[in-house]
């Protein structure tokens, strides 16, 4: 059927092109016969656990013994008897087994299904790529293995490209990374100036990273125990209660690290879970009502309650300690440019205590304008009075906004909204109700004009919730998309394709090779807060989509990691979301285009120009 | 010249269609300057010639490395030929091996002198064997490598492009020829190159 098929299209060919005779003239050797008609293998049982497969063999073709050989579906070998072949001495050949017009081979061991692969040519004319076929062992039915698309094709044992050289020479996946790609912050700082500029450089990068959304749920916290501290508040314990609290959220930073470099798991996923978040922001209602007066807990004394009761003092500062570790599992797994630095570092060397150090170094850095805020706060607000009650009422506000933002990812768009709404509205009426002093004037513009923004805006995402709007900063967003639906199409989420594996990701960077385009991988999670931020406020630039026109878009999205999940951000050396990879049209990362963390507008159009503008 | 390309393309696009349902996308896209001008495949014999001879061959098939010589003299003897050497490694990682390496060389300038270094060797080939034939021609297998490593996308992208084009022929296996518009499978001999090269200038020329 097969050989039939294929001829008519070769006399189709020939007669197209006008050379009907070329073949036959010109050729020696009869035109070769597809493989399956020079080679017909078929199997009969000789005993429970003996196959014999038999291959008829058409006159003036041969199979090698060499490339005879059989496997189980998940690839282990499987044993095959063969007799001695008719020895092939040739001045251009060298000397080879080979079997002409037929050959035997015995399985012998056991599988539910073996692949059967060999290999053979037409004598002095060609030789056929290797062919693999299915025998079912119950059955004893012959079929052939469905042949994978070209380029992912090493399970049939077709050749590709791919993993020989690695096999020789260093590792060379289908892709390749760029070069700079294992030189991380930590190399670059140690080779600078060792390990004093090591630390140095890392507490620098923690006081950037202190002003980025990623460590927002800090600040609450910190606000919320420096404020319990009431009259007893001085300048000094608020530089000794935050600086617990900053060395202690540091400790469980280096800790982490050191576990997740020594498990070699992705301990955000396990932190960012669905259910770590909603406890945690339970956790914050808890502390909101208990501002609101409706229960008195006192905040450090959550964990701590045992020793506050002996000595009250220490029992904050342990509280403070208490706080900051677990404060770690709030702000730890934002993924920044550092903090992957560190982590790979660690996996690639096994140097814990660099690792570790520049992690704890990061985790102070992080604190440091915290300790700056409480210090000073300490010595500028007013201790005691009225006014103490009030802020505490506010924070209850601050806490139950936290908490909100928190499970936002969780929550549908329109319940999302209505809570917003009512907080705003919430908030607004505690203004317009707030008892404040008479004699000064401003106070009370102030409460009055905080009263009416906040119902406003309340109202305002009330109707959002109507309109179907979906961003709280925008309630009234879908007016202005109807009006103006034919703008520029702008970059979202939904343009990138979902890849889950290796195999996928081999298989687009290929697709986009052969349509000259260069790609972007984009690592990505629903929790993860940074590439929210991203998702609404960088992607949808207008000089964003010019810059990823005709860039192939992908992500990896570890909302709910799996083992190959994780084994793809493995080969491709990132550690989590958000992370940006870009290749170019040869399936090449290019040096000093890889984003971690914080990705503006400005950063991405220079990594997708950079990757899309490399010709070799 | 793009009528000629069209039907190249289409007679291609139809072979591939009734042959392979599942590479229909990629036959659709081959075109005959796919074949005949890969940027990254480098040409032998005159680079300037009228009519392309390309071979899909292995490094480890005995009757690729048999025609060779007359390959080349043919080519020589016509002097108005371009003669491009596609790997299409079809027994297994030593081939595979032995392609990156020549194309590594080729990237240093070494193309012909790694190419018939391998082409001179008998029969199955181990890992070593490639080795001591390139050491043998004077070639170092450390600069090979380095520039393998160097070019590694470009490299696996020649042999990836290699392989979907013999598929997309419906090769049976190497050695395969496309001559101007028309394709050979199996070994030609010197006559029959002839006549293949004689017939695509003459449909090059009405």
């Amino acid at each position: 059927m097969r050989f039939a098929q294929g001829l008519a299209i070769f006399l189709s060919l020939l007669s197209l092109v006008g050379a009907g005779k070329a073949q036959s003239a010109s050729l020696p050797l009869a035109a070769p016969l597809q493989m399956d008609e020079a080679f017909r293998p078929s199997v009969s049982r000789l005993a429970p656990d003996r196959i014999a497969v038999e291959w008829k063999i058409a006159p003036g073709y041969y199979l090698y013994r060499d490339y005879l050989a059989a496997k189980s579906k998940n690839g282990s070998p499987i044993e095959l008897e063969t007799k001695a072949g008719e020895v092939k001495e040739d001045p251009g050949f060298g000397t080879t087994e080979v079997y002409y017009i037929s050959a035997q081979a015995t399985l012998v061991g056991w599988a539910e299904t073996v692949e059967l692969t060999y290999q053979g040519c037409q004598d002095g004319g060609l030789c056929y790529p290797p062919v693999t076929k299915s025998i079912d062992t119950a059955t004893l039915e012959i079929s052939d293995l469905v042949r994978a698309p070209p380029t992912t094709a090493q399970s049939s044992g077709d050749p590709t490209s791919s993993s020989v050289w690695a096999t020789r020479n260093a590792a060379a996946p289908s892709f390749a990374l760029a070069a700079d790609s294992s030189t991380t912050e930590v190399d670059k700082l140690l080779a600078g100036g060792g390990l004093p500029l090591l630390i140095a450089g890392f507490v620098g990068f923690g006081i950037l990273l202190a002003f980025t959304p990623c460590v927002f749920p800090m600040y609450p916290i910190v606000a919320a125990m420096i404020a319990r501290e009431g009259e007893r508040l001085t300048p000094k314990r608020g530089l000794i209660l935050s600086s617990t609290y900053v060395l202690s959220l540091a400790l469980a930073f280096g800790l982490f690290g050191l576990t997740a470099a020594w498990s070699g798991q992705n301990l955000q996923t396990a932190l960012q879970s669905s259910a770590a978040t909603a406890v945690i922001a339970g956790l914050f209602l808890v502390l909101a009502l208990s501002n609101f007066g409706l229960f008195e807990i006192q905040l450090p004394a959550v964990i701590g309650n045992r020793l506050s009761s002996s000595r009250r003092l220490g029992g904050s500062v342990a509280g403070a300690a208490a706080l900051g570790f677990t404060s770690a599992f709030l702000i730890g797994p934002c993924v920044t440019a550092p903090l992957a630095g560190a982590l790979l570092y660690i996996a690639r060397t096994g140097d814990m205590m660099i690792g570790a150090a520049a992690l704890f170094a990061l985790g102070v850095g992080k604190g440091i304008p915290l300790i700056v805020i409480a210090t000073v706060g300490g010595k500028a607000l007013p201790s005691a009075g009225a006014w103490m009650a009030k802020v505490r009422t506010v924070f209850g506000f601050v806490f139950v906004a936290t908490a909100v933002w928190m499970v936002s990812p969780l929550l549908p768009d329109g319940i999302l909204l209505l809570a917003w709404a009512a907080l705003a509205v919430t908030f607004g009426m505690y203004f317009a109700g707030l008892k404040v002093n008479r004699d000064i004037a401003a106070a009370r513009v102030l409460a009055r004009s905080a009263a009416l923004l906040f119902i406003t805006w309340g109202a305002l995402l009330l109707v959002g919730v109507g309109l179907g709007a979906r961003d709280p900063l925008a309630p009234l967003e879908p007016l202005r998309a109807r009006a103006a639906t034919v703008e520029a199409a702008t970059v979202a989420k939904a343009d990138f394709r979902r890849i889950a594996s290796t195999e996928d990701l081999a298989a687009q960077l290929t697709a986009a090779q052969s349509e000259d385009k260069a790609s972007l991988v984009y690592v990505t999670a629903d929790w993860c807060v940074t590439c929210r931020t991203i998702e609404r406020s960088v992607l949808p630039a207008s000089e964003v989509s010019a810059a990823l026109e005709d860039v192939r878009l992908m992500t990896i999205d570890m909302t709910s990691a799996d083992p190959k999940l994780e084994e793809l951000l493995r080969s491709l050396e990132a550690v989590g979301p958000p992370t940006m990879i870009f290749f170019d049209q040869q399936k090449q990362e290019i040096d000093g285009t890889r984003l971690v963390g914080d990705i503006t507008v400005d950063s991405l159009t220079a990594s997708a120009l950079a990757a899309g503008n490399q010709q070799p | 010249m793009f009528t000629r390309r069209t039907l190249l393309t289409s007679t291609i696009a139809m072979g591939a269609f009734a042959m392979l349902g599942t590479h229909r996308a990629l036959a659709q896209q081959l075109t005959q300057d796919e074949v005949f001008n890969d940027k990254d495949a480098p040409v032998l014999g005159n680079p300037e010639g009228d009519v392309t001879v390309v071979e899909y061959f292995d490094y480890q098939c005995p009757y690729c490395k048999k025609a060779h010589p007359i390959v080349k003299k043919v080519v020589e003897t016509d002097g108005n030929v371009r003669l491009i050497l596609k790997d299409w490694p079809i027994f297994g990682d030593v081939s595979i091996f032995a392609a990156q390496a020549v194309l590594g060389a080729a990237q240093i300038g070494k193309y012909e002198v790694a190419l018939e270094a391998l082409m001179k060797t008998k029969g199955k080939l181990t890992h070593e064997d490639v080795e001591s034939g390139l050491t043998d021609a004077g070639l170092s297998m450390t600069e090979i490598a380095a520039s393998v490593n160097k070019h590694k996308a470009q490299i696996s992208g020649l042999l990836d492009r290699n392989y979907n084009q013999a598929l997309a022929f419906s090769f049976a296996g190497t050695p395969a020829y496309v001559i101007g518009s028309s394709i050979y499978p199996g070994v030609l001999d010197e006559k029959g190159l002839v006549d293949a090269i004689a017939k695509a200038r003459k449909t090059r020329k009405p």
